[in-house]
């Protein structure tokens, strides 16, 4: 892209990618000692997620098929970790990204519903929404889809190709060869389809669109 | 030849003159033409703008202008919507009530942003002004439903009552059965802050049932969706409607009572509210979509075939506030739709989450500067962002007045070339002359100060965040702004230096926030005791700031001009570095 405001080219010392342990920081690593502050300086914040997030990426997505994809869907780290011994708490730092508080708090009330114990509405199923996190391979958008909305697979299945299908942009655009699988309360991965559709809405956990290769 | 001009105008024709001059600014300097006009322009000056409640006292403005109907006060600078001004710094309403009690029985209407407003301030105004009309608490906390009670039964005459984005505690619903059965002369009513699930429903319908003149109404969560076909139906009149929860099991007999409920409102040109949408009930609003020109779906976690089916029937839409859901597809259909589109306001969905849940980028609002060529005002939360992308954008849209974009992560790099974003936001100020309002984000380096400083000539206000590579930055803008009036920054390495060569520019702002940076408690006394027209306030809650040594950075400064010295209200944790150096506490 042409764009001269007729300066000179950028100096050297840029930041590439995510390393944030220079380019003028370092002074705040040093008056991190001093502040002694129950909130945390950026520093101080981020230095500590940075070690988190690389033992989340393992926590969330293990136990699942296609572990290797998933990891590289997941080299874009983000600001806030979910704590996974308290599904109330998000690591983050105060008042980023800026948005007034009263909306924050809509969205975490939006989201507990669907943190809690594998993305599902635990025993409070009040007739409104179950909202189920659904993975397509080689996507790196995760959605969620509120099964409340379908009263059969194929509803669902319908949805999901729609929803899908501008996400995934490839050359095959065939999609009897994609299977829907599901993670039961057991924890198993199974078909969706083999049993009615009323236990399987009180069962799935998470959704997740595969490769038929078979 | 004559020696002297004979300026015969009686006073009675200069004021009349006058009276036909409302704005706040035009008014100022009518008054600073002459000691005469001075004089008539402060008796006849009806409408008072404070936008710093801490700038002037009570007094002083009740002095000069005995005769006000009208004041709007502004309290906590704008990071305290981030929760980056501690609760009890200040801002209280209170003193302000006191003294305007006594000396402005006809006061008419009062309007807060940011202020502490307790329920005797309420009961205070409920007693005091006898023709009271107007109460706007924009982002105001301290009172509850007590408090309005006491508005509600006490102002005979009241017209607005506008509790935006307000912190209420909300003791009981009844509150609104305090409004008299004579009270008719409602035109605007917002509760959409409530959090209450028993707003007295019935006395709210009973209410809005015979205000004739009612104009624009918001409705809290609490409001069910069966509830709202006969609300709209007693108010066929209404410009402006807030839903309540627009959920419920979707039944024929409510879809159609609703859609015909809609269809008879023939002046409905806004529409917020949408608390836990249910897409079915969304044809409800067709009717009403060909003239509406505002649309807030900011709570509604509808998803973007949803959107996209609801705004390609709104072409003369002028502001959108939406949830990220709408991804760049429903940007795309916006932009072909909606050619008024004025100001587009995309908040995220998910903030705080691990996982990407949304196609939104930047290639959304690109496609919305293209296409909607009356853009003026966004406001765009997304993940990445590219110096072409907004290069593009800027030249699309030469006519923006305010510009925020947030990437959510701190100091992201262009995903293409993993540049700073320096030349992309280079492109917004020098493209948009008119850029009033702008708020960076992304890795940026003291080159977009530079930029900002040489271009961005008719800016007042700019947010600043996790940016910069040293004092020159902060030198840039403060030299080369000349329009600033509001600076906000936190997490830069900004420091002594450019501050301390810059203190006469910050009189001529209305105030300066820096949190997080490198201005040492040193640099901060010495700037109190030089400039005695500002209030150089330290906040700091974990220790005094004298309890370490000077050169050690304070953890929040806020610098603000004031004609009144220091103030007298401040929490333990606030000091005020005095002119005479004594810390004031």
């Amino acid at each position: 892209m042409e764009f001269q405001l007729g300066l000179a080219l950028p100096t050297p010392n840029i930041i590439m990618g995510f390393d944030l342990n220079n380019h003028g920081l370092d002074h705040l690593k040093d008056i991190g000692g001093f502040s002694g502050k129950s909130k945390r300086s950026f520093e101080q914040a981020f230095g500590k997620f940075k070690q988190e997030c690389k033992t989340k990426t393992l926590l969330l997505w293990s136990g699942q098929p296609n572990e290797e994809e998933d990891q590289k869907d997941q080299k874009k780290t983000t600001f806030s970790t979910i704590d996974e011994n308290d599904a109330e708490e998000v690591d983050q730092v105060v008042g980023w990204p800026p948005i007034k508080t009263w909306r924050k708090k809509m969205f975490q009330q939006q989201h507990r519903v669907c943190r809690i114990e594998n993305n599902r509405v635990a025993g409070k199923d009040n007739g409104r929404s179950i909202y189920v996190k659904v993975k397509m391979e080689g996507v790196a958008i995760t959605r969620k889809v509120d099964l409340r909305l379908y009263h059969s697979y194929q509803t669902l299945t319908n949805s999901l190709i729609t929803v899908f299908a501008k996400d995934k942009k490839c050359a095959d655009d065939d999609y009897t060869r994609y299977i829907l699988t599901y993670q039961d309360k057991e924890g198993d991965w199974l078909i969706a389809g083999d049993i009615p559709w009323q236990n399987f809405i009180r069962s799935v956990q998470r959704l997740k669109i595969v490769r038929n290769w078979s | 030849m004559q020696k002297k001009m004979a300026y015969s105008f009686p006073d009675e024709v200069l004021e009349h003159v006058f009276s036909f001059i409302q704005s706040v600014k035009d008014r100022n300097a009518v008054s600073t033409v002459c000691k005469s006009w001075y004089e008539i322009e402060r008796w006849c000056r009806r409408k008072v703008f404070i936008g710093n409640c801490y700038a002037v006292s009570p007094r002083m403005v009740i002095n000069r202008f005995p005769e006000v109907r009208s004041i709007e006060l502004k309290g906590k600078p704008h990071f305290a919507d981030f929760n980056l001004v501690p609760d009890g710094w200040g801002g209280y309403v209170l003193p302000w009530i006191v003294e305007m009690a006594g000396a402005y029985p006809w006061l008419e209407e009062i309007r807060l942003k940011r202020m502490v407003v307790t329920d005797e301030s309420l009961e205070l105004i409920a007693k005091s002004f006898k023709n009271f009309k107007v109460l706007v608490l924009f982002s105001c906390e301290g009172f509850s439903t007590d408090g309005l009670a006491a508005i509600a039964s006490g102002c005979k005459s009241l017209r607005e009552l506008d509790l935006r984005e307000s912190e209420v505690d909300d003791l009981s619903g009844h509150w609104l059965t305090h409004f008299p059965e004579t009270c008719t002369s409602l035109v605007s009513l917002n509760i959409s802050c409530l959090g209450s699930d028993e707003v007295s429903f019935s006395a709210l319908e009973r209410l809005v049932g015979r205000c004739p003149n009612l104009r624009s109404l918001r409705l809290n969560r609490a409001v069910t969706l069966d509830k709202i076909a006969n609300i709209l139906r007693s108010a066929p009149q209404l410009v402006d409607f807030g839903t309540g929860n627009y959920a419920a099991e979707l039944r024929p007999d409510v879809l159609s009572n609703l859609v015909g409920a809609f269809s008879s409102c023939k002046e409905l040109k806004s529409l917020s509210g949408f608390w836990d949408v249910v897409p079915a009930y969304l044809p409800a609003l067709y009717s009403v979509c060909s003239r509406l020109t505002s649309l807030n779906l900011s709570y509604a976690t509808i998803q973007s075939p949803e959107i996209i089916k609801l705004v390609s029937h709104c072409p003369s839409l002028q502001h959108l506030l939406v949830l990220d859901y709408i991804e760049d597809s429903g940007l795309e259909a916006l932009a072909s739709s909606c050619k008024d589109l004025q100001e587009l306001r995309v908040f995220p969905s998910d903030p705080f989450g691990a996982e990407l849940n949304v196609s939104l980028t930047e290639q959304g609002l690109v496609a919305v500067s293209l296409g909607c060529p009356k853009l003026q005002s966004v406001l765009y939360f997304c993940r990445r962002m590219t110096n072409a992308a907004l290069v593009t954008i800027a030249q699309n849209c030469p006519n923006f007045t305010r510009f925020r974009l947030c990437i959510i992560e701190p100091k992201t790099a262009d995903y293409l070339t993993l540049e700073p974003l320096d030349v992309g936001f280079g492109a917004i100020v020098e493209h948009c002359k008119d850029l009033k309002r702008l708020s960076l984000s992304g890795l940026l380096t003291d080159r977009v100060f530079e930029y900002i400083g040489t271009y961005a000539k008719k800016l007042e206000m700019l947010s600043v965040a996790f940016a910069g590579d040293s004092d020159l930055g902060l030198h840039h803008v403060l030299s080369g702004c000349e329009s600033l009036r509001k600076l906000e920054i936190r997490d830069c390495p900004f420091g002594d230096k450019a501050l301390l060569a810059n203190a006469a520019k910050l009189e001529t702002m209305r105030s300066l926030w820096m949190s997080s940076c490198t201005v040492s408690f040193g640099a901060c006394k010495l700037l109190g005791q030089k400039m005695p027209r500002l209030n150089v306030e330290v906040i700091d809650e974990a220790d005094p700031p004298d309890s370490r040594p000077e050169s050690c950075p304070v953890d929040k400064l806020y610098v603000y001009r004031s004609v009144s010295g220091p103030r007298f209200d401040m929490p333990p944790f606030v000091w005020t570095m005095d002119e005479e150096r004594k810390i004031l506490h």
